[in-house]
């Protein structure tokens, strides 16, 4: 049975086989065990943040705390160009999901994993004002910086500012 | 689980750490410790260009290795002064009549970079030999600090060959960009008196702002994420200019800095407005957090220093 299980990851079943095995999953057996485990070890060889050990356990948690809606309703005053731009950009969103799904774990595989900024607002950019000279200098000290420039890196804690002049 | 999936699996670790071998030798590795104990060792003199953005700045450095002590001379626009010892940096304002005095805190003293510390860089930077390049006469060869992520800055370093002494550092973008660079257009070793890292304003009566840093806890305030590979190495209160007194919690990749400073609102005369200032590699992004004013300044790239400010919190302790 565990081959199958191997084979039905890998996508090799196909058919009644692969009916076969999805329906060995059903119920807590040997089968559902090889399933979660097998899925383990492969989060755990491309270094995956979200193990799937106790996956199960944590969902289900979610959707029991998840409120229930009793009269979902429709959503008002939509037009029907509305309701296509939505159900558009639903799809590109599938489409984001699936490609993601697609090219997501090779390329976790070919590199180790990189931390990406995700673009936060851009903030309001403003002018250095002379006080700034204070924070550069009460920071450069603790620049490990230093120890490899010696104080060549303060010089930008003594900068003139726009507004100060040479009396 | 099939054979394939599990070669495929394993070999992709062997891949890295042989990749990460050849970018961490210990090659590079002596050559960043010659350069810290070049850095430390020799007595010297120089002019130096600061450059960022369309800007140039020259200034003169000299440095006394036995007695420790170094000498900042800015030579362009107002005429100010940096001296160094081993426990006190003084910056002497003649404009305003002013020294500021930095003492270190009891407990730390001016960062070093100890050669454990030199080996957990390799964990957020690819460090490799560049090119060798005559640079003001000097015979340098490159060391390059090449960031993981895009949340620290590059560094293309070059080195006197002979000494390790540090004669071009060239901050660059993820894109590869220059932010800013340092330059040595003239140097001399050795030859360096007492009087020459003397600053020339030493028996003048300035007002002394002393920064009187002490190891605190700031209580309540805290990050809801650390940036990754930046972790806090001092927490303390201070002053700043004529400040009341302020937070200052510093955190470190090991070559980079961010500071975060806390101040209470109407703290100071001429605040910093709220947004992003930035000169060179530095950026100052200051944002509102519970009745205070939180300042974050980094050497780092704009988002990341942007980051670590909106992750500040407080929460009543």
């Amino acid at each position: 049975m565990k081959e199958q299980i191997s084979a039905l990851m890998d996508g090799e079943l196909e058919g009644r086989a692969a009916e076969e095995a999805i329906e060995s999953l059903r119920g807590e057996g040997e089968a559902l065990e090889s399933w979660r485990m097998y899925h383990l070890i492969s989060d755990g060889m491309r270094d995956s943040r979200l193990l799937s050990a106790g996956l199960t356990a944590r969902v289900s948690e979610r959707l029991a705390a998840e409120p229930t809606v009793l009269a979902p309703g429709r959503l008002p005053g939509r037009t029907p160009a509305q309701r296509f731009a939505y159900a558009a950009a639903a799809s590109v969103a599938a489409i984001g999901l699936v490609s993601w799904l697609a090219f997501g774990p090779q390329q976790q595989v070919a590199k180790e994993p990189i931390a990406k900024i995700e673009t936060p607002i851009t903030p309001v950019t403003v002018q250095l004002t002379s006080s700034a000279n204070d924070y550069l200098l009460a920071h450069q000290g603790f620049s490990p910086r230093v120890s490899l420039q010696g104080m060549v890196p303060y010089v930008r804690t003594v900068a003139e500012r726009p507004g100060e002049s040479n009396k | 689980m099939n054979v394939r999936r599990v070669a495929a699996a394993l070999s992709v670790p062997l891949v890295l750490a042989a990749g990460a071998a050849i970018a961490q030798s210990p090659e590079t590795l002596a050559w960043l410790r010659k350069i810290q104990d070049a850095t430390r060792n020799l007595s010297y003199t120089g002019t130096f260009v600061y450059q960022q953005g369309n800007k140039n700045e020259t200034s003169r450095i000299t440095r006394l290795a036995p007695a420790d002590v170094e000498r900042l001379e800015v030579l362009d626009g107002l005429p100010r002064e940096l001296v160094r010892t081993r426990d006190t940096v003084r910056c002497y304002l003649p404009e305003s009549k002013v020294v500021k005095v930095e003492k270190r805190t009891p407990d730390r003293s001016f960062p070093a970079l100890l050669p454990d510390q030199l080996n957990a860089l390799a964990q957020h930077y690819d460090i490799s030999l560049g090119e060798t390049r005559r640079i003001g006469g000097f015979e340098c060869q490159g060391v390059m600090l090449t960031p993981k992520d895009n949340l620290r800055y590059g560094y293309r370093l070059y080195a006197d060959r002979s000494t390790g002494m540090l004669v071009r550092a060239v901050t660059v973008d993820s894109a590869g960009n220059q932010v800013e660079q340092f330059t040595f257009t003239q140097l001399s070793l050795g030859h360096v008196t007492p009087e020459m890292v003397k600053s020339r304003h030493a028996s003048a009566n300035f007002r002394v702002e002393d920064a009187q840093a002490q190891p605190a806890r700031l209580a309540g305030w805290s990050l809801t994420s650390e940036l990754p590979g930046f972790h806090k190495i001092v927490e303390l209160t201070r002053r700043l200019g004529e400040s009341k007194p302020v937070g200052q919690v510093v955190y470190s990749d090991g070559l980079a800095a961010v500071s975060v400073f806390i101040e209470p609102l109407q703290g100071r005369g001429e605040p910093q407005r709220p947004g992003m200032a930035s000169m060179g590699a530095i950026h100052v992004y200051t944002r509102q957090v519970a009745n205070h004013m939180v300042t974050v300044v980094g050497e780092a790239p704009a988002a990341s220093v942007q980051r670590i400010g909106n992750a500040v919190e407080y929460r009543r302790p």
